[in-house]
């Protein structure tokens, strides 16, 4: 009981505190919406383009 | 060498989360791959800058965001219309209740303006504190939060949520709680 008392006041409080809020449509929507672009396919262009930079940095040196 | 041989490693695995911001500030898909690429090169380039150990992913979207609004800036403010987009779109679907499209969903986003949209993202979807937004926003905690509620609320009024009761709270804790009824 006393630990249902203190979720409850865990949550009221975290709610005050976050004007957002974990679980509602928005925030759901949110991380939905999010989550398909960080799970989208990288472009090798970055590898590639990481890969020039670590070059360039050491010239005399092969990269592995 | 071997240093940036991890920072190197450690860059590539934060490209996903960057792409992720880039795409939620700039909404084009080509402007935020050129966005992740510039930032990735100013990193390299601060590489020493950087002290390990503290959260790389919070100081690469600080160089992005940062890019993003000079960019910005040197376009000369490529129209920011957003109270007449948002008067005209107001409540796009006032008749859908219950059910929240992806696509109109990322129709909204666009329309906030871009400090709030950015609040939001970083909050709501990028997992970074307040304290973590309001440092890469370069902003007081405070006005942070303040940005995510005026989000909050104008997402809220252009999807025409007139309360999360709408949603239908059975719904939401079936979802959530379903898989520990017995």
């Amino acid at each position: 009981m006393a630990k249902d008392e203190a979720l409850k006041r865990h949550k009221t409080d975290r709610a005050r505190r976050d004007p957002l809020g974990a679980n509602t449509a928005i925030a759901r929507k949110l991380k939905e919406y999010y989550g398909g672009l960080v799970t989208d396919e990288v472009p090798d262009r970055f590898s590639d383009l990481l890969s020039r930079l670590e070059a360039a940095e050491s010239p005399n040196k092969k990269t592995s | 060498m071997a240093q940036s041989a991890t920072f190197k490693t450690d860059l590539l695995g934060a490209i996903p989360a960057l792409r992720a911001f880039a795409m939620s500030l700039a909404q084009n898909a080509d402007k935020a791959d050129d966005l992740v690429q510039e930032t990735l090169m100013k990193a390299w380039d601060k590489q020493s800058s950087f002290q390990p150990g503290t959260n790389l992913k919070a100081w690469l979207f600080t160089i992005l965001r940062n890019v993003f609004y000079s960019q910005m800036r040197k376009r000369g403010r490529e129209v920011q219309d957003s109270d007449g987009v948002m008067t005209a779109r107001l409540a796009m679907h006032p008749d859908q209740e219950g059910s929240l499209d992806l696509k109109d969903f990322q129709a909204a986003l666009e329309m906030l303006p871009p400090d709030q949209r950015e609040a939001i993202i970083l909050i709501g979807a990028s997992g970074f504190s307040y304290e973590e937004a309001a440092d890469i926003c370069d902003c007081a905690v405070g006005t942070m939060k303040s940005r995510v509620s005026r989000a909050r609320d104008r997402l809220t009024k252009i999807l025409g949520i007139v309360g999360e009761a709408d949603f239908g709270p059975d719904a939401i804790n079936t979802q959530v709680l379903g898989s520990s009824q017995p």
